[in-house]
């Protein structure tokens, strides 16, 4: 039997934050079984064994540190700077993993003191942030907020002293090599490039107006589903890329174009291919694509 | 004898300074200490984009944010004669989802926050069952996704209407979440089935509770909190919905209340520096939340418990917990009124052509919450958020303490620590 004292020392700690990350974590549904393989040192609303007061000791060691939220060096809590915080904290930990776009880039909160505030290894994608010096030990996990199974799987790697690849902002590869697109329910739109003609359709592919980021967009939003249930484009809103190092963009409900093209085509395409793709694909009318997929109204 | 109190797990943290004399709490000021500054990351942004930029204030909340910016931005058409409209189904379906969040935050009050601080003060050995919370907000959340997409941080709401366009199958899916989280509730939280906890008309009809509420409703009773933790039995409720009616209550007298009127001026805090003004209905402070909310709508058991103990904690605590149940009911009827067939989106004139000034207000968790946003050709150029947690837990001064501040005099230290939780602090939205 294991004892107390073998199980990895988990210390939750917050920068510049919303508390998203945190309740997003608490709607795993295996949150038990993973609390059981860990010693909470300190989560934002869950007991543990230390209050944050305890810990702004700076006495205490942890084995994993899960930061949340922008890393502003002059925030205090509790009084003690989170350039201590954090300096403390994650010389001591195996592993320091930041939770959500604030801590991984900088993202929405950057903007509260931007010539200060970071993610805790990345400035938007520059490698410029507090723990340069130990980056080895950093893993990404960007999204606004995160999907409490991405932090799942990272733990349950962690704890069974599984390697975990890392693309080159340290993000687990296996969560985000995939696009959001990756599983959207309106693939089939965009493939034969029908437009959504309005929000709150089932029908039309939402990245030629309404600005979705999906094929852009590092995320397995439409693989792992959200709350187990949905994704953004599921419902119909446009994917805003908030897994990537520029989030928040601006005009997040509409698409730039040029001459009435994407100016952002898909990942790793070039605009020629692109454009020659769909401009063979516009040329089809497809009735099925372009009716309602359900006509309650007139449809016995 | 000053003395400080770190109080954490909150959405955040805050202070409270004591004036201890006599072992009793002569005076309490209380600061919050984290700044976003929301308000100016906003300006500058296109209208649409504060649907996505709101949620971000609070995660336990983001949802009644992001109907308060829609509703915002829907009266910035209004006032620009170009008025939005809205389909019922949309309607219905934001109010849904609305709902389901603050079901969500009030599991979380009673698991994380209200039971752990009752164990505390009684130093009783009950099992804290934080994971219960959880559970139940997770299924919460799932209705909510439904609709949503996901939670927290959805952005589905936008002028007029919503982005999702549900079947029957999702109507289904949301429905079997929500009885599921009723049986939950039943079975765990309550001790009785929802429809007999509704009809209680009397405090007295929670003695019989062999259950976590029973648990609440005793030990309250116990450390006498029903007698403690008095305000001014002044209540403002502001947001419009089916389950709230605008009022502003002096005792059980209810006036008309209006929006304009609220304003944010400077909090006192001596010691240290807070970064949450106070919010106040016509320079007077005034309880918001469930509590409030019950009074307005004369809900006869509060009714009953105002009665006895006024404003007491015990009242504040029982009124969330029976929100709770009703507002059960009320998504269930919410989702009974959903009609496929309506369009979920009017779709408006572009927001590049609008210019004009707007507010939302909607009921938050802990009340309401007002959105005010100017926009020039589509583009913002200020936004004003005033939160619950301003009115009820400002800092204010001795002569004219905020609702918190005054329900914390006179009792002993620990008392007041957990009469500060009894307001549902949420410390995010407060410094936003």
């Amino acid at each position: 039997m294991h004892s107390n004292l073998a199980k990895p020392r988990l210390l939750w700690l917050q920068g510049v934050t919303c508390n998203g990350n945190t309740h997003s974590f608490l709607n795993l549904h295996s949150l038990e079984q993973l609390l059981s393989k860990f010693e909470l040192l300190y989560h934002p609303s869950l007991p543990a064994l230390f209050s944050l007061e305890d810990l702004s000791k700076c006495h205490q060691k942890c084995d994993i540190l899960i930061f949340e939220g922008t890393y502003d060096p002059m925030m205090q809590r509790d009084g003690i700077s989170l350039e201590k915080w954090l300096q403390h904290y994650s010389s001591c930990a195996r592993y320091v993993i930041a939770v959500g776009t604030c801590a991984s880039f900088g993202g929405i909160f950057k903007a509260s003191a931007p010539e200060r505030s970071s993610g805790v290894l990345f400035d938007a994608d520059k490698k410029s942030g507090p723990l340069v010096t130990i980056e080895q030990k950093v893993i990404n996990l960007s999204g606004c907020p995160i999907h409490p199974e991405w932090l799942e799987y990272v733990l349950m790697m962690i704890s069974a002293q599984k390697e975990i690849l890392l693309d080159e902002l340290h993000r687990p590869r296996e969560l985000y090599s995939n696009l959001a697109h990756h599983g959207c329910t309106r693939n089939e739109y965009f493939e034969w490039k029908v437009d959504a003609e309005n929000f709150g359709e089932k029908e039309g592919c939402l990245y030629y107006t309404q600005g979705c980021r999906a094929p852009m967009t590092h995320a397995s939003c439409n693989k792992i589903l959200w709350n187990d249930v949905s994704s953004k484009t599921r419902v119909g809103t446009p994917c805003f890329g908030c897994t990537e190092s520029d989030f928040p963009r601006r005009d997040l409900f509409s698409t730039k174009t040029n001459m009435s093209i994407p100016v952002d085509v898909p990942l790793g395409v070039s605009k020629r291919s692109y454009l020659t793709l769909a401009g063979i694909a516009k040329t089809f009318h497809i009735k099925r694509l372009e009716g309602k997929l359900i006509d309650y109204k007139t449809v016995r | 004898m000053t003395t400080k109190q770190f109080v954490e797990q909150i959405e955040g943290e805050a202070s409270i300074y004591f004036d201890i004399k006599d072992d009793k709490v002569e005076f309490a000021t209380i600061t919050f200490p984290h700044f976003r500054g929301m308000e100016s990351i906003l300006k500058g942004k296109s209208a649409l984009d504060a649907l996505v930029i709101t949620p971000r204030v609070c995660g336990i909340c983001g949802h009644a944010h992001l109907m308060a910016t829609v509703r915002a931005l829907e009266d910035v058409y209004k006032n620009s004669s170009n008025p939005v409209s809205l389909s019922t189904k949309a309607e219905v379906i934001r109010e849904f989802t609305l709902v389901i969040e603050m079901i969500q935050n009030h599991f979380k009050w009673i698991y994380l926050s209200i039971i752990p601080e009752l164990i505390k003060l009684t130093q009783t050995t009950r099992i804290q069952t934080p994971l219960k919370g959880a559970y139940a907000s997770s299924l919460a959340s799932k209705a909510i996704a439904v609709f949503a997409g996901q939670w927290p941080h959805s952005s589905y709401m936008l002028p007029g209407g919503i982005t999702s366009d549900p079947t029957n199958i999702d109507i289904l899916k949301a429905t079997s979440y929500l009885d599921e989280l009723i049986l939950f509730f039943e079975k765990e939280t309550l001790g009785v089935t929802l429809e007999q906890f509704l009809s209680f008309e009397s405090c007295k009809d929670f003695a019989s509770l062999q259950s976590d509420v029973g648990f609440i409703e005793s030990t309250l009773i116990d450390v006498r909190m029903n007698t403690k933790g008095f305000a001014y039995d002044r209540f403002l409720v502001i947001g419009k919905h089916n389950f709230s009616k605008p009022s502003k209550m002096k005792h059980t007298r209810s006036f008309h209340v209006e929006s304009a009127l609220v304003k944010s001026v400077k909090p006192y805090a001596p010691q240290e520096k807070s970064f949450a003004l106070n919010a106040v209905y016509k320079d007077d402070y005034y309880e918001t939340g469930p509590l409030a909310r019950s009074m307005s709508n004369a809900v006869p058991v509060i009714k009953n418990i105002h009665r006895r103990f006024k404003d007491s904690a015990y009242s504040r605590v029982m009124a969330r917990v029976f929100e709770l149940a009703s507002l059960m009911q009320e998504a269930k009827l919410l989702l009974e009124k959903i009609d496929i067939t309506q369009p979920s989106y009017n779709k408006p004139v572009d927001f590049s052509k609008i210019s004009g000034s707007g507010v939302g207000v909607v009921e938050a968790p802990r009340g309401p919450l007002l959105h005010r946003v100017e926009v020039q050709n589509g583009v913002i150029t200020s936004y004003e958020i005033i939160t619950p947690t301003q009115f009820n837990i400002g800092s204010s001064t001795q002569e004219n303490p905020t609702p918190a501040q005054k329900a914390m005099i006179g009792v002993s230290e620990a008392e007041a620590m957990f009469i500060f939780k009894t307001f549902d602090v949420c410390s995010v939205c407060t410094t936003h």
